[in-house]
């Protein structure tokens, strides 16, 4: 008994000397994300290292707002982001109630392109995109081009018809029966039995668009309607960029998400692990 | 389930209105588009220009070759990494889980802006906290901006760091839903741990760890933003120029749109390829 | 549709005479042409106070790919007017001509076209219409540390040659310990060999743009003459970034560049630095060369959607156009005007301080007339990728001579543009 409480120390020894000298490696540049933040340019770019936050944050702040107007790009940002993750869960969950609860002609074709689409990546559609959305409609700067584009979505149709071909189908019968539309069945009983899948994947989905580079870069100019990350990005290239107002502007991008992975952990673990679940 | 033709295609419609105007659409036109020399207006149908170049085009076979080096080096460390951290992560043993789970999930929230920013200052040559610390501990620093190895690797290590954790939270899903009482049998049967992962957990979890790999293989034949923004667009001389990169140089800054929808066929035939040898490679073989 | 309505409420307004009203132009700039050019507006408001302008600085390839995708876009998103180096114009004159507005209308006729140069005219011309108004000219100097060459006796007005300038480099950095010779791109650009090329007449295309001349031999000695000064350590590289914390840190002793320069190092060292810095005429690959040679240099564009072009024109015609404007800028940022005008006004002749007292200006000016320019052609950035990546090879030695790197360069430009290789 003695013998093996001593094997457990060793090996909870092993394992936490490890993974805490690892973990902390991984936090670094997290907690310097911070630290940057709240130095000075001077301070960043001289020969001491720095690992204590600093009192900058502020000034850095106001130099961000000068070089480009961040809050209103968080602002885009924001609103993108909310619109999108709104259309594309109603899509993806109509769709995925669709393949969950109905027989119908073409349904194996429907699968075999959403499972197929997976693995092509983005890069083959982006360019007819940009032609049709940018040159044909015209519609760059707006937030037609920014939102509906970016809209379809494998990973969300399988997670929702997964989640739907879950629930019990007498559930659904009952209320056949009474004569109940199917639109109703999918509005008032099926929706509401499956709002943990919807928050996981709406966090999902919102974070894909929070996080969304080539797309935004590609279709918004004007500084009025630049997303966050493509404002960040854009500064890199300045001369006199502020550096710690580019840290800033990271961590004003990275925080809410931090606080939302830290309450919603639950959720996030669920979206992301969506598609390995068959 | 009833046969309902109209009410099912009721519900899919909108998606399906979507996958047609911004996917299949334009699919079917980069297509039509990678036969035209798009040089000069009008365009004409001139496939030298785009399909025959392809097969000549040095700069194409740089872009290449760098994203098989990420593909070969990144992706089956990436995946190793975060199958050790799942089991470690997994350990009844393990104290401050919530903490430590946070260090290694946590960047997965992270824009590709914000970190490529904190990498680019915490690699500067001169004044970036990991040279310092190179040098604190007596060796040389790294000019990992202007060295065409360290600039890759610096892409590679960015690229880990951010996805090692995704990665880390599929897998030990996976690990979790392995059902204990296997284990209880199987120490029962003086079957020892080394043994169990290796004859239990591992085959348990390839599903999990092939759908790991096509991920990461998708993701690395579309890697963007990382050389974009960390290396200076590729740098040092197109050291980290990777086909994504090559494509968004082509079609939107020398607007090549027939070229560019060639090489954007390439990645894609390469990406389904790739992934479906990972997927027949990790098939079920029973 | 919407937009159609604003277009026709836009006209009405216009024509029902707001146009007297206070009207906002915007105008996307780059580098130090950016605060330039904000240094000319109080000039501008002087006399015209009914225009505010606005200049929103970027980055330089996120302003060319910004204004490239708005332009591929039909000219969605744009600002009022933008800036664009001259090199590479003809993409937007051969790819998108609608895209700029011709400023012929608006009073770029020929009579105001020919206060400038032709070679600034040239590629923003697409037949009748003239789609900018040139900006500055970029005639390339060396601007050096005279502290560092006084150290190891060496007169940098001496150095006639690339030769002579290699072994003074070597003399000057074992006299000055951490100190680098020159700073070259290298990693991400092409700056010094097009700067050497073009000194002995050769760029990428013929002067027509209708073939390839990169394999010519002023281009082969120039790529040479990169990897000789790279091999003997007298290079370090950096890009533009770097060169500045490199002239902070007193790490580099020689830098060459457009004139445009000056204003970027007087404004960007340390104060303590002043009056270390000289200037000096670039060497050349023999001895009877032109010495001269044009780096940068952009132009102002109004867009064609605009609905204020004529305001737009209005500062245009002040900032570019005036001896006044074009002064402020060159004083303020090293600006060298292309108004050829302003290059009579007193101020050349005046000495600098922080260029020790030396009439710089005077000697960059003199260049002008020396520069045999090159065509950029439509096909500039092709090139110059493909340059970039067969300079990075040969540079790592993959080719066994400078001919056969340049043969390569020119299969592939033929390859990315479908032009011929000039006999």
């Amino acid at each position: 008994m003695r013998s093996k409480s001593k094997t457990m120390l060793f090996r909870s020894l092993a394992l936490h000397s490890v993974l805490v000298p690892l973990a902390l490696l991984w936090l670094l540049p997290l907690w310097m994300m911070f630290v940057f933040a709240t130095m000075s340019d001077n301070a960043i770019f001289s020969p001491d290292i720095h690992l204590i936050p600093s009192t900058q944050f502020g000034e850095n702040f106001a130099k961000l707002q000068g070089d480009i107007d961040f809050v209103r790009t968080l602002i885009v940002s924001v609103v993108v982001a909310v619109i999108y993750t709104f259309f594309s869960v109603a899509l993806t969950s109509m769709a995925g109630w669709a393949l969950a609860r109905y027989k119908f002609l073409g349904r194996g074709l429907v699968v075999a392109i959403i499972l197929g689409t997976m693995t092509l990546p983005y890069f083959v559609v982006v360019i007819p995109q940009f032609i049709m959305v940018a040159r044909d409609f015209g519609l760059s700067n707006t937030w037609f081009a920014l939102i509906v584009p970016p809209l379809f979505n494998s990973l969300g149709v399988l997670f929702m018809r997964q989640a739907f071909s879950l629930m019990p189908v007498d559930l659904f019968d009952a209320a056949r029966v009474e004569g109940v539309s199917e639109w109703k069945i999918f509005i008032h009983i099926a929706l509401p039995l499956s709002r943990p899948m919807l928050a996981a994947l709406s966090i999902i989905l919102f974070l894909h668009s929070w996080n969304n580079y080539l797309w935004p870069l590609l279709i918004s100019n004007d500084r009025s309607m630049m997303t966050a990350p493509v404002a960040l990005g854009s500064l890199f290239g300045l001369i006199d960029v502020s550096w710690g107002g580019v840290m800033v502007g990271a961590v004003l991008l990275t925080v809410p998400m931090l606080v939302v992975f830290v309450f919603l952990q639950r959720f996030f673990m669920a979206g992301i692990t969506a598609g390995a679940v068959k | 389930m009833r046969r309902r033709n109209l009410t099912a295609y009721g519900f899919l419609s909108p998606y399906l209105l979507i996958f047609a105007a911004f996917w299949l659409w334009p699919i079917i036109y980069s297509f039509y588009l990678s036969f035209l020399s798009t040089r000069r207006a009008p365009w004409t149908f001139n496939p030298s220009m785009t399909w025959l170049r392809i097969t000549q085009d040095t700069a194409f076979y740089n872009a290449l070759w760098n994203t098989l080096k990420i593909l070969a080096i990144q992706v089956p460390a990436m995946v190793f990494l975060a199958t050790v951290l799942a089991v470690l992560l997994n350990s009844q043993l393990l104290r401050a889980r919530g903490l430590i789970r946070f260090a290694f999930f946590a960047p997965v929230v992270i824009g590709e802006a914000a970190y490529a920013a904190v990498f680019r200052l915490m690699f500067n040559t001169d004044f970036g906290i990991v040279n310092k610390t190179l040098q604190a501990i007596g060796l040389s620093k790294v000019d990992w901006f202007a060295n065409p190895s360290a600039a890759m690797s610096l892409i590679i290590m960015a690229v880990t760091w951010r996805w090692v954790g995704y990665n880390a939270i599929i897998i030990l899903s996976g690990l979790q839903s392995i059902q204990t009482d296997v284990y209880e049998a199987a120490t029962l049967e003086r079957v020892s741990p080394r043994q169990q992962f290796f004859h239990i957990t591992l085959p348990l979890l390839r599903p999990v760890l092939v759908f790991c790999f096509v991920l990461s293989v998708i993701g690395s034949m579309q890697l963007f933003a990382e050389p974009y923004l960390i290396t200076n667009m590729g740098g040092p001389g197109g050291a980290t120029e990777t086909l994504g990169l090559f494509l968004y140089r082509q079609g939107f800054l020398n607007l090549n749109f027939g070229y560019a929808s060639a090489i954007a066929y390439t990645i894609a035939a390469l990406a389904v390829a790739i992934s479906a040898l990972n997927m027949w490679i990790g098939r079920d073989r029973t | 549709m919407k937009s159609v309505i604003g277009c026709a409420l836009a006209t009405l307004i216009f024509a029902s005479g707001a146009a007297q009203a206070q009207s906002e132009i915007t105008v996307w700039s780059w580098g130090s042409a950016a605060p330039g050019l904000e240094a000319t507006i109080p000039g501008f408001n002087a006399e015209h106070p009914d225009i505010t302008v606005k200049v929103e600085k970027l980055g330089y390839s996120d302003v060319k790919s910004r204004v490239l995708a708005a332009c591929a876009a039909g000219g969605v998103g744009l600002p009022d007017v933008f800036q664009f180096q001259n090199i590479e114009m003809e993409l937007i004159t051969a790819q998108f001509p609608e895209c700029a507005a011709d400023l012929v209308p608006l009073g770029f006729d020929a009579g105001a076209q020919s206060a400038f140069p032709e070679f600034k005219l040239f590629a923003l011309r697409d037949e009748d219409r003239m789609l900018g108004m040139p900006w500055d000219s970029g005639p390339v100097v060396m601007f050096y540390r005279r502290d560092f060459y006084d150290k190891a006796g060496v007169d940098a007005d001496s150095l006639t040659t690339w030769d002579d300038f290699m072994t003074a480099g070597a003399a000057i950095q074992a006299a000055n310990p951490g100190v680098t010779m020159i700073n070259d791109n290298l990693n991400g650009g092409t700056e010094n060999f097009r700067m050497i090329a073009e000194e002995q007449n050769c760029g990428y295309f013929t002067n027509d743009g209708q073939a390839i001349s990169v394999a010519e031999p002023g281009c082969v000695a120039a790529l040479e003459t990169v990897k000789t000064m790279v091999d003997d350590k007298l290079v370090a590289a950096a890009d533009f970034n770097q060169k500045i914390t490199n002239v902070t840190a007193n790490a580099v002793a020689t830098l060459m560049n457009g004139a445009w320069m000056e204003g970027v190092i007087r404004n960007g060292a340390p104060a303590d630095q002043s009056g270390k810095w000289g200037v000096a005429i670039m060497p050349s690959i023999t001895a009877d060369g032109a010495h001269a040679s044009n780096f940068g240099g952009s132009l102002l564009a109004i867009a064609n959607n605009s609905d204020k072009k004529a305001a737009a024109y209005t500062f245009l015609s002040y900032a570019l156009g005036t001896k006044a404007g074009q002064i402020t800028m060159l004083k303020d940022q090293g600006l060298v005007p292309s108004l050829t005008s302003a290059l009579e006004d007193p101020y050349v002749d005046e000495p600098s301080a922080f260029w020790g007292g030396q009439k710089i200006w005077k000697l960059i000016l003199g260049r002008l007339p020396l520069i045999s320019p090159i065509n950029g052609s439509e096909f500039f950035s092709d090139a110059d990728q493909v340059m970039l990546s067969v300079q990075t090879a040969y540079l790592n030695g993959q080719y066994t001579s400078a001919q056969e790197a340049m043969d390569d360069a020119a299969k592939q430009i033929g390859f990315a543009t479908g032009l011929p290789i000039a006999q």
